[in-house]
């Protein structure tokens, strides 16, 4: 309990400096979580749809290792280590999660990062010729593709929840094409420039992609 | 509560803030100290004062304006205390956050740790797989609750048939368990009762759906040494299991036999591996037939740190 409850302030500037981040930050290059880090994974192909797995089932599916596990802990110990790290076991994902306060959020928060980064990571494959675009991925396009029917509803931005599996569809294409921007746009019914900035609008997006490309020879997009 | 502008503060007090705090983490790593303080955890944790320290900056009127809960010179007492006296950080700030609850904790009630969290995670697996089962009133207990951690935890997973009745030997545990049973609105569903283990319980003794503790399980001679937060501060009577440290586990464990209806589940803490694979054998060979599906439960570290099990 705070012991004296009196008012004051000071500089806002000053304060905020000190105060943690409102957003979640992933802590990858943490000396401690080095040594395997999900940035590391290189894409795996595989035919298991993780998307539609439930909270539970994923988490079947993970070793979790909380930090600082050595010793007896409980009682022992005054824990303010809440971090959590999952590893996901059939792909070798890592996520880790250190910003909360309590481990159980820490967990939720690891396993929501883990669905971010199985949709970038795991890549389904496609048979080009007789490839059709999935709904989720037809709602990310913008209106001007030729194959994207009126029943679409309005494009679904980075911003909204529903992005993650549409971004999910399109790197399966652009790995499918290996990674040329053209042929994926010709798929889609898109200029390669408006491909190019629907890829542009999003960082992981971005990035998983020009990690595809500098890996084939390709120069990054920008 | 007032509020000043920044302006009638600035020189003053950022250099003061500036100086105060640089120079209490400089004091973190004291070379002689052989438990020496993590430099990352007591920066994460200095956040963590500031962030229970300040208002809701959102709701001033004014962006400049940030509202503090204490004066900058009580909030230095407090971190000194933290660094110096290796008070534990929950007790500086009067409270822990543990799975999805802010709890009141004070000096008097063991610090609920993140392994205990667990514990509402198996009781919750219980009573969905009993959904459908029955149709009568489920009382869960949790003995020697401390801060009620576990039975305000259970209360939010017991569902509609069920209710939690805890008991705590110590006045403060019952004090602080009821605070944060009404903080959660949960005074219909949690009821705390001072007593030791299952003494308050007699009128539903024979009845009970399931049973869970974290008792003291930490065996005597380990008490000298535990780490400082832990020896100096947390309460002996939470901490201390006796000879082998199993003094009262065993006693909760013979007196789930005449307090559990038939098919009600139980989950004990232990102090680890060793204790738990004991309990299993005692509770399997000594208090024959009376248990079902007894097991050792890992936690996330990997060791064995629950007993679960089912009343025949």
């Amino acid at each position: 309990m705070a012991r004296v409850i009196s008012l004051q302030c000071f500089s806002l500037a000053r304060l905020l400096q000190s105060r943690p981040s409102v957003r979640p930050t992933l802590l990858f290059h943490h000396p401690r979580f080095r040594p395997i880090s999900a940035s590391s994974v290189s894409s795996s192909i595989s035919d298991e749809d993780y998307v539609s797995l439930t909270e539970e089932e994923l988490m079947k599916q993970c070793e979790m290792d909380t930090f600082k596990a050595s010793g007896p802990g409980g009682q022992h110990r005054n824990k303010r280590e809440s971090a959590v790290r999952l590893r996901h076991v059939p792909t070798g994902i890592v996520s880790q999660a250190v910003e909360d306060r309590s481990q159980h959020k820490n967990r939720a928060s690891a396993l929501a990062r883990l669905r971010t980064l199985l949709d970038l990571k795991v890549r389904k494959t496609i048979d080009l010729n007789e490839y059709e675009p999935p709904p989720e991925l037809l709602q990310i396009l913008p209106k001007k593709s030729t194959i994207r029917g009126a029943d679409s509803g309005p494009q679904i931005g980075p911003n909204n929840s529903k992005f993650a599996s549409g971004m999910q569809a399109l790197l399966d294409l652009i790995f499918a094409v290996n990674g040329s921007v053209a042929d994926a746009a010709k798929n889609l019914g898109l200029s390669t420039g408006a491909l190019s900035r629907l890829i542009l609008s999003d960082d992981s997006l971005r990035m998983e992609v020009n990690e595809l490309r500098s890996s084939k020879g390709m120069r990054p997009l920008k | 509560m007032g509020k000043l502008h920044r302006k009638t503060l600035e020189t003053g007090v950022e250099g003061l803030g500036d100086s105060y705090f640089t120079e209490s983490l400089a004091l973190s790593t004291p070379p002689d100290d052989p438990d020496p303080l993590d430099s990352n955890l007591l920066l994460r944790e200095l956040q963590w004062l500031l962030q229970d320290a300040t208002g809701d900056v959102g709701r001033s009127q004014n962006p400049d304006l940030v509202p503090l809960r204490a004066d900058l010179g009580d909030l230095y007492g407090l971190w000194r205390e933290r660094v110096l006296e290796r008070r534990p950080f929950q007790y500086v700030v009067g409270c822990e956050h543990w799975r999805d609850l802010v709890l009141w904790v004070g000096e008097g009630v063991l610090i609920p740790r993140p392994e205990t969290e667990v514990v509402v995670d198996l009781v919750r697996e219980v009573v969905i797989g009993r959904s459908g089962r029955g149709d009568g009133e489920e009382v869960w207990a949790d003995l020697g609750t401390g801060s009620g951690a576990i039975a305000v935890g259970m209360g939010g997973v017991v569902g509609e048939r069920g209710r939690v009745v805890a008991t705590d030997l110590s006045e403060v545990a019952v004090k602080v368990a009821r605070f944060n049973v009404e903080r959660y609105a949960l005074k219909d569903k949690v009821q705390i009762r001072q007593g030791s283990w299952f003494e308050p319980l007699e009128d539903v003794k024979g009845k009970l759906t399931g049973l869970v503790s974290n008792p003291p399980y930490i065996p005597s001679r380990n008490l000298p040494g535990l780490q400082a937060e832990v020896g100096r501060y947390e309460p002996k009577l939470a901490l201390d299991g006796g000879e082998s440290g199993m003094d009262h586990l065993i006693h909760l464990c013979e007196g789930s036999v005449s307090y559990l209806k038939p098919g009600g589940f139980f989950a004990f803490e232990t102090n680890g591996d060793e204790q738990s694979e004991f309990l299993v054998d005692f509770m399997v060979s000594k208090l024959e037939n009376s248990f079902r599906d007894v097991k050792a439960v890992a936690d996330f570290a990997g060791i064995k740190r629950f007993v679960t099990g089912f009343r025949s």
